[in-house]
């Protein structure tokens, strides 16, 4: 590790995610219908990147730790992508063992 | 291109293997995570109205507390880190009972949390009295218990790692490897952190408003 952040970046830090953490808190309480699960996914990712940047120091990581790091998104992104892919068109069926109507 | 490889600094090589070797570990354990969160996206897409309904049974204030906890932990895991850079072994000890007591802090709210569930009867399988979107809220809720039981294990042996690191600083020393283990023992903090960032939303904020 090099010389290390000023302590100022973390403070920076950690206020921004209190903030974000209230904004996101109001936000839930305001009717914002689709855009709702939008809005504190998008913070809670913002929230998670600020982590991985300033406390976890991505920032000053080697090409190769940053690699890592994108590769374990991109696993789980290929991960959601392929199981959605049967979740999202597949229909769902009663089970055999559910009462017939009718009988 | 050899000729630098041979000149790395073994100190900047260690650090380095230390740093890369927690975040393979992280990447295998974002995949653990990401199957719970994968099949919350299943209910969540298939059920809308079940899941806003059962949302409403947790304990928002004590969520949104223990987030604020959770990352003013990492906020001081992150001044031991410095600190342990810095060679400054005394502010680091501190730094680290401090982060070790917000985590107990965060398990010690889940643990509320966790009996008033129970008494409230939305422990799917064993305590389940809800009568209304049954099957939206047991799954909603076996998952809410899993994933935040799985989270509070990992919490928990961070809380345990962290006091360990506090430990063996008792003497007045602060080798190389040192700075090494806490370096990456913050790595793993940040990411239950991070973790946990992303529940907060998904289980306590589906549905407040009305």
């Amino acid at each position: 590790m090099n010389s290390p952040a000023p302590v100022r970046i973390y403070t920076m830090t950690w206020v921004a995610l209190l903030a974000l953490l209230a904004t996101t808190f109001g936000l839930a309480h305001l009717d914002l219908g689709a855009m709702s699960p939008v809005a504190s996914l998008a913070i809670a990712t913002v929230k998670a990147v600020l982590v991985a940047v300033f406390f976890m120091h991505l920032r000053r990581a080697s090409a190769l730790v940053v690699l890592f790091a994108l590769v374990a998104i991109f696993g789980l992104a290929i991960l959601f992508t392929l199981s959605g892919a049967d979740y999202a068109t597949r229909e769902i069926h009663a089970a055999p063992w559910t009462a017939p109507e009718g009988h | 291109m050899s000729a630098s490889v041979h000149a790395i600094d073994p100190r900047t090589w260690r650090s380095e293997t230390a740093s890369l070797a927690m975040w393979v570990f992280l990447a295998t354990e974002l995949m653990f995570f990401g199957a719970l969160f994968l099949a919350y996206l299943y209910v969540r897409s298939h059920d809308p109205g079940g899941v806003a309904a059962a949302s409403r049974h947790t304990h928002e204030w004590l969520g949104t507390l223990n987030t604020a906890i959770l990352l003013t932990s990492s906020f001081t895991m992150a001044l031991a880190v410095r600190g342990s850079q810095l060679g400054q072994r005394e502010s680091v000890r501190r730094f680290l009972w401090i982060t070790a007591a917000l985590g107990t802090a965060f398990l010690a709210v889940k643990g509320i949390e966790y009996a008033k569930e129970w008494d409230e009867g939305v422990v799917p399988g064993l305590h389940f009295t809800v009568a209304e979107h049954v099957r939206a809220t047991a799954l909603f809720f076996y998952l809410y218990f899993v994933a935040t039981g799985v989270h509070a294990v990992h919490l928990a042996i961070g809380v345990v790692t962290v006091l360990w690191q506090s430990w063996r600083l008792r003497a007045p020393a602060l080798p190389p490897w040192r700075v090494d283990e806490i370096d990456v023992t913050g790595l793993y903090w940040h990411f239950v952190d991070a973790i946990w960032v992303f529940l907060y939303p998904l289980f306590y904020l589906v549905d407040l408003h009305g």
